[in-house]
């Protein structure tokens, strides 16, 4: 068994388009995030792994098996819901062991299965507890439990933290992790949160507008985004609208040296990451007077708001660092490496010319 | 499941339209005894109905009387028991909404029987106006939940708002709550003069024979067998029912008022 | 007036304000009309129920059980006993019992697919729903005894397709005429068990899903997607899902039904034959009817309250009982 594929996945509900022609590939055994804000078509794709809404084109397949048709019961991946879905008409250990009795697994073994389960995520005395005895961390740890119960050959889980608060979902963030490495189990996270994403998962999928953005590595999405999306989503950057030129990119009135692979001419999107940009005496190439017009201190790092030939930027230096002190009003110089500028088509006259 | 679905809905559909239907069909027959599918069709029962019997244009007139006056006064007696629910919950206001809720509650006869004493000894039997009391007395349960629905849906917050800004609890009462629940006065409005409209058994012990709605004309003739004039009679009803549930859920939010989930859409 | 000054008149007027504020006069007032139009008739009922007849004239005050034990055992105990009363009690209780069952079991799957539609599709459903949920006793009784009247309607229907020969040449024929369904010559639907309870049934049917759309519209649709994920197939689902989830709502809604059909009297008095008539049918002959006995009248009426409000009561608890949980 190799994993699970998505082969031109496609949904349409009623006359708008969900989710359009999704390719990927869930590699065995990792965890991959499904990334995005909120409407892009991520849940709609993941209720279409499990099963729960059919796709309205292109196929799933499972290793060699295509299980495009298979209703979600037949497929049995495990699923946490938002919500997590617990039957309040059941005991903790009777949901937990919900899959196994009603596949007619024998009264005990079920039990201590269920017991094993418990176990695993540090509930084992609540076995007993009414759902509604539970506080949300433990219902997530009931949710998770139950899911894994069936050994699912996929496990799904959506917005698990969302009902979560903040402090509590860091921890179980890295504690579902360690889970998920040690079970060595394929599993797919639907996720608007681009921390928990970094956090989690081997392999993120951005998405918007139903279409798959970028897949790769969480450092290769941050450090090396393929376009204006995705490096405005994850993270923060600073964004110039030019035209190549021979050389590098003219912003208004302004040449900045970069390596844009374009025809000279081209209207291009230039971003670059706060931490990225430079208010040092170093010689080098783009070099450019800045106004300071705000500073915002937060701790770790300090923020100084900028007012250029460019536009508007933000730069960033985290605590020792270094770099000079300014103040509001300050003239100073900023520096924009050639390295650290990723220059995207611009998304406006992509469309324009389609 | 996909298919077995919808055509199970539309079983009930049509199950639930068949008497109707059959009724509607019976109006057309052109002779006095009722056939199915009807005879030598006319729409001289119409004009029977609304127009030259006296019989059933004066039980037609007592039955709108008896409705829009019921309709009013449950209303009006609603209202400050749903307020005073809402705005104290006190231990006196849930009483007093549960014994208004009673009439509706327990069998129609029973309470038929009661009334028929009642007005016996207030020497009200067989008038008109103890019809109305009587129906606004039965029916106000009906009025009673959907105000308190509508004051439910009131975000308290907006009230204080009212109050930073100066508004008197009557300005409060006149400026924030009275437009946000007449919808919901409305509705129930609606529900208890269609259900006035329809009553029966209460109706029949209180009228004594002293005056007839439709309803109470048509089961007067069921002994003598059916006449196509009934029918109309039946037609006209159903009408006004639909059109009135149908303007309840154009302008209303009819899934709301029946207590469906407010979260979902 | 200045703000100063009308807090200055506000404070001098307060004594007397508190007297008679409407705020204070409006619970007296709506109780007392609430009390004397809800709660006296039924206090009425009661009293007159102790009361006694007078041969030939009406009836008189009075403080007697003779009514209550002829309702019982019959008039003329302790030499003779007769279970007439509460016989009719029991037809009362059996119509009303099966036709609430009926019509429950026939809504939960209609109400089930309803909430599963477009909340637009919702509105226009309960508009036909409540349209036929106010249509008159009197209609719905009219339309059906056309539909199942022996010379039109279905047994008409019946006949003139070869329905009836094609019933005649497989037996069950037979077997209708033993369930008293059919005459020699044709299917007969009036008199009978069935016309009464198919008629009370949809009599409350419209009331059903009404009762039940609420519990089953807040029911949680991710609860049934995580069963599905888990393996369960659709009656899986229903078996181990749903009706755990909505099983005391279920109970309460029949409940209701069941009280509401207990006084049903249009029904029985034209689809019933006279010996299987209920208490309703009794406690008119007795108040309005050919009897002229009220104070017996008044007794039926009573016992039938008291049926009523035990149930009522069963039922208000554990709906409360599911609330809480």
């Amino acid at each position: 068994m190799s994993g699970l594929v998505l082969k031109g996945i496609s949904k349409s509900f009623g006359g708008t388009r969900a989710v359009e022609q999704v390719n990927l590939i869930f590699a065995e055994g990792q965890l991959t995030a499904l990334l995005g804000p909120s409407g892009c078509g991520k849940t709609t794709l993941l209720r279409m792994i499990a099963g729960l809404e059919a796709p309205s084109s292109g196929a799933l397949l499972l290793g060699a098996r295509n299980i495009t048709d298979l209703p979600a019961h037949r497929r049995k991946f495990g699923m946490v819901f938002q919500n997590f879905a617990l039957f309040p008409h059941l005991s903790v250990r009777e949901n937990v062991a919900y899959s196994l009795s009603i596949s007619g697994v024998g009264r005990s073994e079920a039990a201590e299965r269920a017991n094993r389960l418990l176990d695993l995520v540090q509930l084992s005395a609540f076995g007993d507890r009414r759902i509604g005895a539970l506080s949300g961390g433990q219902r997530q740890r009931v949710a998770i439990a139950r899911a894994l119960a069936q050994e699912p050959e996929v496990f799904l889980l959506d917005e698990p933290m969302s009902a979560l608060d903040a402090k509590l979902r860091e921890e179980m963030q890295v504690e579902l992790r360690l889970l998920q490495q040690r079970l060595g189990i394929t599993t797919v996270v639907v996720t608007h949160d681009q921390r928990e994403a970094m956090t989690m998962a081997d392999s993120i999928v951005v998405m918007s507008n139903g279409r798959v953005e970028q897949v790769g590595s969480p450092q290769d999405i941050y450090h090396r985004p393929e376009n204006a999306f995705v490096a405005d989503f994850i993270g923060k950057a600073n964004f110039f609208d030019g035209v190549t030129e021979a050389g590098g990119i003219r912003i208004g009135a302004t040449h900045l040296s970069a390596k844009p692979n374009f025809v000279n001419g081209s209207p291009v999107r230039v971003a670059i990451r706060p931490e990225r940009a430079c208010l040092d005496d170093d010689p080098g190439e783009n070099r450019m007077p800045a106004k300071v017009t705000f500073v915002r201190d937060l701790g770790p790092v300090r923020e100084y708001h900028l007012e250029t030939a460019l536009g508007p930027m933000v730069v960033e230096y985290a605590l020792g660092e270094g770099g000079k002190t300014l103040v509001i009003g300050d003239q100073t110089e900023v520096r924009l490496p050639p390295e650290a500028l990723h220059v995207f088509p611009d998304p406006q006259a992509a469309v324009a010319a389609e | 499941m996909r298919i077995l679905g919808p055509l199970y809905m539309a079983f009930c559909a049509v199950l639930l339209a068949l008497p109707i239907a059959v009724v509607c069909g019976a109006a057309l027959n052109g002779g006095r005894s009722m056939f199915f599918p009807p005879r030598d069709p006319t729409l001289a029962r119409f004009g029977e109905f609304f127009v030259s019997e006296p019989v059933w244009t004066q039980a037609l007139l007592n039955s709108v009387v008896v409705a829009v006056g019921a309709a009013t006064l449950a209303v009006l007696l609603a209202w400050p028991v749903a307020y005073l629910l809402w705005s104290t919950g006190s231990k006196l206001s849930r009483t007093l909404a549960a014994l208004g809720s009673m009439p509706f509650a327990v069998p129609p006869i029973v309470f038929g029987v009661g009334l028929g004493f009642f007005w016996g000894f207030l020497g009200g039997l067989g008038t008109i106006w103890a019809g109305v009391v009587s129906h606004a007395v039965l029916l106000m349960a009906l009025p009673l939940v959907t105000i308190s629905i509508g004051l439910q849906s009131i975000d308290r917050s907006h009230l204080d708002a009212a109050a930073t800004m100066g508004a008197t609890e009557s300005v409060t009462f006149r400026t924030v709550i009275l437009p946000q629940t007449i919808p919901y006065t409305i509705s129930g409005f609606f529900f208890v003069l269609v259900l006035s409209f329809n009553e029966f058994i209460v109706m029949f012990f209180v009228s004594a024979s002293g005056f007839a709605t439709v309803t109470l004309q048509i089961f007067n003739s069921l002994r003598n067998g059916y006449t196509p004039t009934m029918a109309v009679a039946a037609i006209t009803f159903i009408g006004v029912s639909v059109l009135v549930f149908s303007a309840v859920a154009r302008w209303g939010d009819l899934p709301r008022l029946m207590g469906a989930d407010q979260s979902r859409n | 007036m200045t703000a100063v000054e009308r807090i200055a008149a506000d404070t001098a007027d307060r004594p007397a304000r508190e007297r008679l504020t409407p705020r204070r006069i409006l619970p007296w007032l709506l109780s007392a009309v609430i009390g004397v139009l809800c709660v006296v008739p039924f206090l009425l009922v009661i009293a007159i129920s102790f009361g006694r007849k007078i041969e030939g004239a009406a009836w008189v005050w009075d403080f007697t059980l003779e009514n209550y034990e002829r309702f019982f055992v019959g008039a003329l105990w302790p030499d003779e006993v007769t279970f007439l009363y509460l016989q009719q009690l029991g037809f009362s209780f059996w119509y009303a019992v099966v036709a609430s069952l009926l019509a429950v079991m026939t809504a939960l799957p209609f109400t089930l697919l309803l909430t599963g539609l477009s909340r637009r599709a919702q509105a226009a459903w309960l508009a036909f729903i409540l349209s036929s949920l106010s249509l008159s006793e009197v209609f719905i009784v009219m339309g059906w005894d056309i539909l199942l009247s022996n010379n039109s309607g279905l047994p008409a229907l019946f006949k003139s397709t070869g329905l009836t020969q094609w019933l005649k040449d497989v037996g069950w024929f037979q077997t209708l005429r033993d369930w008293g369904l059919a005459s020699p010559r044709n299917v007969k639907f009036k008199t009978s068990q069935f016309a009464t309870i198919l008629t009370m049934s949809y009599l409350v049917w419209p009331y059903a899903v009404i009762l039940l759309f609420p519990a089953l519209s807040r029911l949680d649709r991710s609860q049934s997607e995580a069963a599905r994920t888990m393996g369960a197939g659709g009656w899986t689902v229903a078996r181990t899902v749903i009706l755990p989830a909505i099983r005391l709502p279920l109970f309460g809604s029949t409940l209701l039904l069941f009280v509401f059909l207990l006084g049903t009297y249009v029904a029985v008095t034209v689809f019933a034959a006279p010996a299987q008539h209920t208490t309703a049918v009794a406690i008119y002959t007795n108040i309005r009817g050919a009897n002229l006995n009220a104070p017996f009248g008044a007794t039926q009426a009573v016992i039938l309250l008291i049926s009523a409000g035990v149930c009522l009561g069963l039922g208000h608890r554990l709906n409360r009982w599911a609330e809480a949980r």
